[in-house]
């Protein structure tokens, strides 16, 4: 006698029931997770080194007369530019370690032997990275508030940074967890994700000398960080509306729908104690 | 009346061209201690991970607490693992795992708390229970371990290696704690363990495995009796009463007895009568030497008998599988 059994997380009527029970265990899982991110210290370093930063920042740009070479307008643009950008990066940084570092530190099993679904671990652990983009935001108000109040466009400015940057951190939070979920070693699964990052940001660090032709265009469109720093310079430097340069947005959309739809589909076969979709 | 609390039929999980179990079947019941055992890269740790439904089969069922192998979210909500090697997340106080494990398996906040204190005090660790677990000794956290794996009061309790790394004392403790889980909350234990002697105390039941196939199971009796060892004794006594113990020995001429040179004070008594070399038959032969012996008034200083423990049987079986 022998049968092919359905891997975990495959509904059958027997799990239904039990499915609904365990609706909340991503809450629980995102709860846990954003406690041991805060508590342990991590989250708060890399937030008091942001502090650090954008302190230095909105203080050159907005006091130092001699080194203050941007319009009121760029200044806002800048230091939400620095927002999102810092808060991707540990967004990435936390949700890269999501599933291979469970697995380095021999945690993962004891959670995969619990009745929550390997997509509410999955959903669990990209919550509570969010929790780093939104604390970076949090921390970025009292900045874009000294800056922009000037010139009017506080609420425009912290709405915008607010949307865009979610947007961003949830597509590329789903990327490192897919990273993270496919990489052997935590070591390798960061590294990954942040050279993945570097290479993102690139087109944001190139000169503005350089020609701007339909190459530099697709490669900026193509890019779901740059088009989102691109959307928020055109509503703030610029003065364009909501609606003008939409498409930019349309790139970290995709990010964000398909990196979280391969999530759904491809996490219980992630969430395993070996690396990549078929192992195990 | 116990009831059947797992059942494996054939289970069986390839990787590529390679198997890690093949074939594996057994059952155990209520209340039972199952000792998986085998020796390293057997499929001990295979085993229990289909099992649990971290891994599936390739092929083959199995049923946990009338669950079948189908319904992995069911099967979860009433197991208990502890996984060999499992690692603790350091910075959490004891108390503040097993609460989040509690709610995990679907207990409230207040429910959760009142679960963690039972659990801890259970393994004798309520005064670490907001201790971080990095504090806590390497058996304080195998009984932390074990705790977790209570904290659904579950049906069935895998066990993998739980006394490993473990000093005696330590290690009693956590059998002790095995031993209250099957009397005090009649769940099944299947335990994998190289610790023999400990099995030989505890288990009910042995399945040993050898490169992924079960070589035999039964009781532990009925595993010894399996190996077919022709069995033997080591006799101490005092120095002087030597030749009067021979003399006593000279009696069963079934029993061939030698004396050590290396310890001229003990006899080797070995049953080499055809029929009589294995079983019960020898073990009988034995202890009526012991009582000619003790009878003739010569104090036995030591008394052991090879080749009836789980040890010897489960080298025997192992070995003969490799060869």
């Amino acid at each position: 006698m022998t049968l092919q059994v359905a891997p975990p997380d495959v509904a059958t009527p027997q799990d239904a029931q039990a499915a609904a029970d365990s609706q909340s265990g991503w809450l629980v899982v995102a709860e846990q997770e954003s406690r041991d991110l805060w508590t342990s210290g991590r989250g708060l370093i890399l937030l008091f080194l942001f502090s650090v930063l954008l302190s230095g920042v909105t203080y050159l740009t907005s006091t130092n007369q001699a080194l203050n070479f941007l319009e009121q307008r760029e200044s806002v643009n800048l230091v939400l530019q620095l927002a999102v950008a810092v808060g991707v990066l540990v967004t990435l940084v936390v949700s890269a370690d999501g599933i291979s570092g469970e697995r380095e530190r021999g945690t993962l099993e004891s959670l995969l032997v619990t009745p929550v679904s390997r997509r509410s671990i999955i959903a669990g652990k990209l919550v509570a990275a969010l929790t780093m983009w939104f604390a970076t935001f949090v921390i970025t108000i009292p900045y874009v508030w000294v800056l922009a109040r000037r010139v009017g466009i506080l609420g425009q400015a912290l709405t915008l940074g607010l949307l865009v940057g979610t947007l961003v951190a949830l597509g590329l939070g789903s990327v490192g967890l897919l990273i993270s979920g496919m990489c052997n070693t935590n070591k390798t699964s960061i590294a990954a994700s942040i050279f993945l990052l570097l290479i993102l940001f690139a087109p944001t660090q190139l000169p503005s000398g350089l020609p701007q032709g339909w190459f530099f265009d697709v490669l900026l469109r193509a890019n779901p960080v740059a088009s989102a720093l691109a959307y928020i310079s055109s509503m703030l430097v610029e003065g364009h509306g909501w609606t003008e340069d939409l498409s930019f947005l349309i790139t970290p959309l995709l990010t964000a729908i398909i990196a979280g739809g391969a999530l759904v589909l491809a996490g219980p076969r992630l969430v395993r104690l070996t690396p990549g979709v078929n192992a195990g | 009346m116990t009831s059947m609390t797992v059942e494996a039929v054939r289970l069986t999980k390839r990787y590529g061209g390679r198997s890690a179990v093949e074939d594996v079947s057994f059952t155990a019941s209520q209340g039972e201690i199952v000792g998986l055992l085998g020796p390293n890269g057997a499929g001990k740790t295979t085993t229990i991970r289909l099992l649990t439904t971290v891994l599936s089969p390739s092929s083959g069922e199995f049923s946990i607490a009338g669950h079948p192998s189908t319904a992995g979210t069911e099967i979860r909500r009433c197991v208990g693992v502890l996984p060999e090697s499992g690692g603790y997340p350091a910075h959490q106080t004891g108390g503040e795992y097993l609460r989040f494990f509690g709610r995990l398996h679907g207990l409230g906040r207040s429910a959760a708390n009142t679960k963690a204190a039972e659990l801890l005090a259970t393994v004798s660790l309520e005064h670490r229970a907001e201790s971080p677990i990095s504090s806590y000794s390497r058996g304080m956290r195998q009984r932390l371990g074990i705790a977790r794996t209570l904290v659904n009061d579950p049906v069935v309790v895998f066990l993998d290696e739980p006394t490993l790394g473990l000093d005696p004392a330590g290690q009693a403790q956590v059998l002790e704690i095995i031993r209250g889980i099957a009397k005090g909350r009649d769940a099944t234990v299947v335990l994998s363990t190289h610790l023999l002697p400990e099995v030989e105390e505890v288990c009910s039941k042995v399945v040993i495995l050898n490169h992924g196939r079960v070589i035999v199971s039964g009781s532990v009796g009925e595993v010894i009796s399996t190996a077919f060892i022709k069995q033997s004794a080591q006799l101490r006594v005092p120095l002087d009463l030597v030749e009067p113990a021979r003399n006593v020995l000279a009696g069963f001429p079934d029993l061939t007895v030698d004396q050590l040179m290396e310890q001229p004070d003990v006899l080797t008594l070995a049953a080499d009568r055809p029929g009589t070399a294995t079983g019960a038959a020898s073990s009988d032969m034995m202890n009526a030497a012991l009582a000619a012996i003790t009878a003739a008034g010569i104090p036995v200083l030591r008394f052991e008998l090879e080749g009836a423990r789980l040890s010897d049987a489960f080298l025997r079986m192992t070995s003969e599988a490799v060869a």
